[in-house]
C-alpha cells in the first residue's frame, strides 16, 4: 500500500517539474532525428539490398540501431532522472518523513523506482511509436520488434534501479547522478577493449549490457540475457533498500 | 549519543525538552518518531513499543526542524499523499485534510505549491501532515525557529489549543517560547537527563532551572 502511495506521490512530483517534461522534450526531439536519419539511410540503400536474399529489412536497419540509440541515450537520462530519488529526499528529511510514516525501506525504494521506471518506459513507449508510424509499408518483422523491445524496457529497467542505488549512497544528487552515469558507461564499453581486438570477451563480455542487447536486437530472446537483466535491476534495489533500512541505525 | 534518558507523558501534557546544541534533543524526537532506531530501550504508546508496528508508529506526528514538504505538491495534494502514507481511506482523508486546513487556517493557501509558502505556513502545513492521522503524540522539533514574532506567537497558541487531546513533546532554545506553552521541562546534558520536573510559570524561574540544568557543560 505504502509503495504505491510512495510512487503515486513520485509520479505526481515528476509529471509537474519542468525538468522531468524539458528531459522528455530533448530525448523525443533526439530519438525523432534519429529515426528520420535512419529512415533516409535505409532509403538511400533498399534499390540495393531489395533483390537480397538475405537482405536485411527495416527492423534489422532501423528499428535495432534506432531501440539501441534509445538506451545509449538512458545511460544519460536514467542517472537525470533518478538522481533526486532518494538524495534529494534525504537531503530534505522527507526520507525521514516516509519512514515516521511507516513506510519501509522496501516500499520507498520500489515506489520511487516504480515512478521513475514508468515515466522512462512512457518515453520508450512513445519513441517506439515512430517506428510503427511507417508499419503499414514498411512491414516490420514484429517478432524482432518484440524482442527488442523487450530488451530495451529490461534495459531500462537495470539502469533505473543502479541510478537510484547510486541516489540511496549519497544525499549529493549530482553526485548521484555521476556515479550512476560511470557505472552504466562501464557496464556498456567495459567489453568494448577485448571486442575491438577480437577477443570473445569471457566474464567481461558477459558483464557488457551490449553482450544481452544485441541477440534481442537480432529478434532472438534468450533467458539468459533477461536473467542479466533482472539480476542487475535486483542486486541494485537490494543494495538501495539496505541503504535506506539502515538509515534509521545512523545517527 | 543518550545515556538513561527515559520520561513519560499523558494526554494533555506539553514536555519542553531542552539542552544546549548537541545535548540529543534532535536525537532523543528522532527515536521517539521512530526515524531513528535505538541501541537499546523503547518508545513505547500505550505500552506498544513503536519499533514493534507501523500501526504504533503512526501514533506519533513529528515535525522536525526542516519541514519536510513536497515543493512540487499543492498544500491539498501533500496533506492528501500524508492520508495515503498514514492509510487512510479515501473519504478519511478528505475529512482529515478539511479539518486540518481549517485549523491551520490553511485555506487560503490549499491550492499553493508547497514549494512556495512563507516558512511559518511551511511550519503550519508540516503540523498539518503531522496532524493528519489525529496522532496520540506530537513531536515538535524547534517548532519556532525562524518565525517572526507575530507567527510565533500564532503557533505558540495553536500548539497551546493543540494540548487537549495530545501529549506533545517540544525541543527550543528559546525559553519564553518553552514558558508560554509547556507544563513540563525535560534538561538534557550530553545525553543524560539533568532534570525532569513541573515547569514553573515564570520565566525568571525557568531561566534559573536552565542554567542550574546545564550548569556543568556551560562551565566546560
Amino acid at each position: 500500500m505504502n509503495t504505491l502511495a510512495i510512487a503515486r506521490i513520485d509520479w505526481r512530483r515528476l509529471a509537474v517539474r519542468p525538468f522531468a517534461w524539458t528531459l522528455a522534450g530533448i530525448v523525443l526531439a533526439m530519438m525523432a532525428w534519429q529515426f528520420l536519419l535512419a529512415v533516409a539511410a535505409f532509403m538511400h540503400v533498399q534499390p540495393n539490398v531489395a533483390g537480397a536474399n538475405a537482405g536485411l529489412g527495416f527492423t534489422d536497419t532501423v528499428v535495432a540501431p534506432y531501440l539501441l540509440n534509445f538506451i545509449q541515450l538512458c545511460l544519460v537520462v536514467a542517472p537525470l532522472v533518478t538522481m533526486q530519488a532518494l538524495a534529494g529526499d534525504r537531503r530534505d528529511q522527507r526520507l525521514a518523513l516516509l519512514q515516521a510514516c511507516g513506510a519501509s525501506g522496501t516500499a520507498i525504494v520500489l515506489g520511487k523506482f516504480a515512478a521513475r521506471l514508468a515515466f522512462l518506459w512512457l518515453l520508450l513507449a512513445v519513441a517506439a511509436t515512430m517506428p510503427l508510424v511507417l508499419a503499414p509499408a514498411t512491414h516490420p518483422d514484429w517478432g524482432q520488434f518484440a524482442a527488442a523491445l523487450v530488451a530495451s524496457a529490461l534495459c531500462v529497467a537495470a539502469l533505473t534501479a543502479i541510478g537510484l542505488a547510486c541516489s540511496a549512497f549519497t544525499a549529493q544528487p549530482a553526485l548521484a547522478a555521476t556515479a550512476a552515469l560511470l557505472i552504466g558507461e562501464a557496464f556498456s564499453l567495459i567489453d568494448a577493449g577485448v571486442r575491438l581486438t577480437g577477443g570473445d570477451g569471457g566474464w567481461l563480455g558477459y558483464l557488457a549490457l551490449h553482450t544481452h542487447l544485441a541477440p534481442a536486437m537480432r529478434g532472438l530472446v534468450r533467458s539468459e540475457d533477461l536473467v542479466y537483466f533482472v539480476l542487475i535491476t535486483a542486486l541494485a534495489l537490494a543494495l538501495a533498500i539496505r541503504r535506506v533500512d539502515a538509515e534509521r541505525e545512523r545517527d | 549519543m543518550l545515556q538513561g534518558v527515559s520520561f513519560t507523558l499523558e494526554r494533555g501534557d506539553t514536555l519542553a525538552l531542552l539542552g544546549v546544541n548537541g545535548a540529543g534533543k534532535s536525537t532523543t524526537l528522532s527515536i521517539i518518531a521512530g526515524v531513528l532506531a535505538a541501541d537499546g530501550g523503547q518508545v513505547r504508546i500505550d505500552g506498544r513499543d513503536i519499533a514493534n508496528g507501523v500501526s504504533a508508529r503512526r501514533r506519533v506526528g513529528w515535525v522536525p526542524e526542516t519541514v519536510p514538504l513536497w515543493p512540487e505538491l499543492t498544500v491539498t495534494e501533500a496533506l492528501d499523499a500524508c492520508g495515503r502514507l498514514h492509510g487512510l481511506s479515501a473519504p478519511a482523508r478528505r475529512v482529515a485534510s478539511t479539518r486540518e486546513l481549517a485549523r491551520l487556517d490553511l485555506g487560503a493557501v490549499a491550492r499553493r505549491r508547497c514549494g512556495q509558502l512563507s516558512l511559518g505556513q511551511k511550519r503550519r502545513v508540516g503540523l498539518a501532515q503531522a496532524l493528519l492521522s489525529a496522532p496520540d503524540l506530537l513531536v515538535l522539533d524547534e517548532p519556532g525557529n525562524g518565525l517572526d514574532p507575530l507567527q510565533a506567537a500564532q503557533l505558540r497558541a495553536l500548539i497551546k489549543a493543540l494540548r487537549p487531546d495530545h501529549g506533545i513533546v517540544v525541543s527550543s532554545h528559546l525559553l519564553g517560547e518553552v514558558a508560554a506553552m509547556c507544563t513540563r521541562m525535560v534538561i538534557l546534558n550530553a545525553g543524560r537527563v539533568e532534570h525532569d520536573g513541573p515547569l514553573d510559570a515564570k520565566p525568571g524561574a525557568l531561566d534559573a532551572w536552565f542554567r542550574a540544568g546545564t550548569n556543568g557543560l556551560a562551565a566546560a
